[in-house]
């Protein structure tokens, strides 16, 4: 199974930018997502995101992602919007259970948050192969090739977890056992015990990794070693500097009324 | 060149031996195959070799494993890894980049290779391996077996003098796993790389390896030229070991007095000893 983050190999404007510019780039986004309260910046943020993934060519990867985080999103948007009970009440029900303006507009703003500043990151990843993030981890953010390591295998192992886990839910299910009920608890109740032997093999690929790594020299590797030379250009400052523009048009978003 | 002597391992949590008492040595151009029935040791056997055991499982560890003269017990698998390179059994967990390019680099990198040779071993490690097209794929795309070949390539590109494999051609066709031992063989006759390779097709170590060494319960019970060990095909069977169903009938047709000439690898063979039966 392929998930939404595995390497999608292009040549596109993205794809050609220093790793370091696409990582900034995409922090940012995520960062601005997080400071701007506005309705309309969050919306364009998102856009914005599908545009990126257009000129990067994975406009479908795009797309699938923006389904299935909305998917995701309506669970969010109805716990908030049952949680707050400030502002005027537009709707009030059995169980004093009040639905409000005030809980719909955060709800609103949550959700677009979640889904802008989760996609840039996806997207970043989608064209990003792992070998050049440990690098620029090492080389340019200087992190022990220890660590960038872990966090890069752990990043590469996480689709192998999710086919594996849907494996074994259809192993389940095919034995009878339903798990697709409705009730969310009733749900995690029945999954929970499947964790357990998956976080097991888990264990062994990521200890199995880090051998295969060993004996392919990983700790006669030197600060020295990194083959391929990253280039800042023209582009990447380009790149950086509309970054920081992000970053500051969504503090003052907030000042915008509308 | 390897030199094994009175090993004996057992794993922390492990019941029995996984290796008990092995002796072995392995000279250098040697293409030795290794097989047994699942849970013999094989894999045990090829980690000893490689360093993996005892410095990534613990256990009770007897005996010791002599590669060109120095103690794995003393060598960390890094340092090791200059001389043998070893392709394991999951294949998953073997590979650890997105991009097939990436994961030849990623082994010249630690080595560090000077800059000016790398796209030269590259581009002749996926040559030789027959993958050039897929240099630029990215690795989740990839079969099994092309993801064994990369493997495979991505060690040939560091050039070890002995290349240690654990089941390689498990996720290939019959017809890939021929090319694919054809490509192992080529590197033994022609580039003088030792070769141990773990394999359960008999048929395959027959025709392509010079000896064999069977395993069962950690145990060696027959190291010999692939004519020795054929020759033993109801031992063999015994063990659980299939072999070739040509070698069998031309070990029973011996055993009944019926047939006096050697023991048949191929269906060639079978058919001069189906003649020379006819003709007496
Ligand atoms: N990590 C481990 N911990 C405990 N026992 C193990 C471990 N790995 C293998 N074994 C045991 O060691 C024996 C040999 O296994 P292995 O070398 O993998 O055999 P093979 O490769 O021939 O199938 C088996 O009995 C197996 O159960
Ligand atoms: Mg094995």
């Amino acid at each position: 199974m392929r998930s939404f983050f595995d390497y999608i190999p292009g040549n596109s404007f993205l794809h050609r930018l220093n790793p370091l510019s696409r990582i900034f780039l995409s922090f940012m986004i995520s960062i601005a997502c997080f400071s701007s309260k506005s309705h309309l910046f969050l919306l364009l943020m998102i856009l914005l995101n599908l545009v990126l993934a257009a000129l990067a060519g994975i406009l479908n990867r795009g797309m699938e992602l923006l389904k299935n985080l909305s998917k995701f999103s309506v669970f969010i948007f109805v716990l908030q919007v049952l949680f707050v009970r400030r502002g005027e009440v537009l709707l009030e029900m059995p169980f004093n259970i009040i639905i409000t303006e005030d809980g719909i507009s955060t709800a609103i703003i949550i959700v677009l948050r979640l889904i802008g500043a989760t996609m840039p990151l996806a997207l970043m990843l989608s064209i990003t192969q792992m070998n050049d993030l440990s690098n620029i981890l090492v080389v340019k953010l200087k992190i022990p090739y220890k660590y960038a390591f872990a966090f890069t295998t752990a990043l590469r192992f996480i689709p192998i977890f999710a086919s594996e886990m849907s494996a074994i839910i259809e192993a389940q299910v095919s034995r009878g056992v339903q798990l697709d009920t409705k009730n969310i608890f009733k749900k995690t109740r029945l999954i929970l015990p499947l964790c357990l032997p998956l976080l097991i093999t888990s264990m062994k690929k990521i200890e199995g990794s880090a051998i295969s790594a060993e004996i392919r020299g990983f700790y006669l590797r030197t600060g020295e070693s990194c083959y391929r030379k990253y280039f800042i250009n023209w582009n990447d400052v380009g790149v950086l500097l509309f970054a920081v523009i992000l970053f500051i048009s969504a503090v003052f978003s907030n000042n915008i009324k509308l | 060149m390897i030199k094994i002597s009175n090993l004996t391992f057992r794993y922390k949590d492990g019941r029995k031996n996984a290796l008990d008492n092995i002796n072995l040595s392995i000279n250098k151009g040697d293409f030795l195959g290794i097989t047994g029935t699942s849970g013999a040791g094989k894999t045990s056997l090829t980690y000893a070799i490689n360093g993996v055991i005892p410095h990534h499982y613990n256990g009770d560890y007897y005996g010791s494993v002599r590669i060109e003269g120095e103690d794995t017990f003393d060598t960390s698998p890094s340092a090791l890894s200059l001389k043998i390179g070893s392709v394991f059994q999951d294949i998953d967990t073997q590979l650890v980049s997105s991009v097939v390019e990436d994961e030849i680099l990623y082994g010249l990198e630690n080595f560090s290779v000077p800059a000016v040779e790398i796209e030269q071993r590259i581009s002749s490690a996926l040559e030789a391996v027959g993958i050039s097209s897929l240099r630029y794929r990215s690795i989740e795309s990839l079969s099994g077996g092309q993801k064994q070949k990369v493997a495979l390539a991505a060690i040939l590109a560091l050039r070890p003098k002995i290349l240690l494999l654990d089941e390689p051609t498990s996720e290939l066709d019959p017809e890939s796993s021929v090319q694919f031992y054809r490509i192992l063989r080529e590197l033994n006759e022609n580039h003088g790389i030792t070769i141990i390779v773990v394999e359960q097709k008999i048929m395959l170590l027959s025709e392509f390896a010079k000896n064999i060494l069977v395993m069962d319960t950690g145990k060696i019970v027959i190291n010999g030229s692939v004519r020795e060990v054929i020759d033993r095909s109801s031992l063999l069977e015994e063990i659980g070991i299939n072999c070739p169903r040509v070698t069998s009938l031309s070990n029973r047709l011996k055993e009944e007095g019926v047939y006096t000439g050697s023991v048949c690898i191929n269906v060639e063979e079978a058919e001069k000893m189906v003649r020379s039966i006819i003709d007496d």
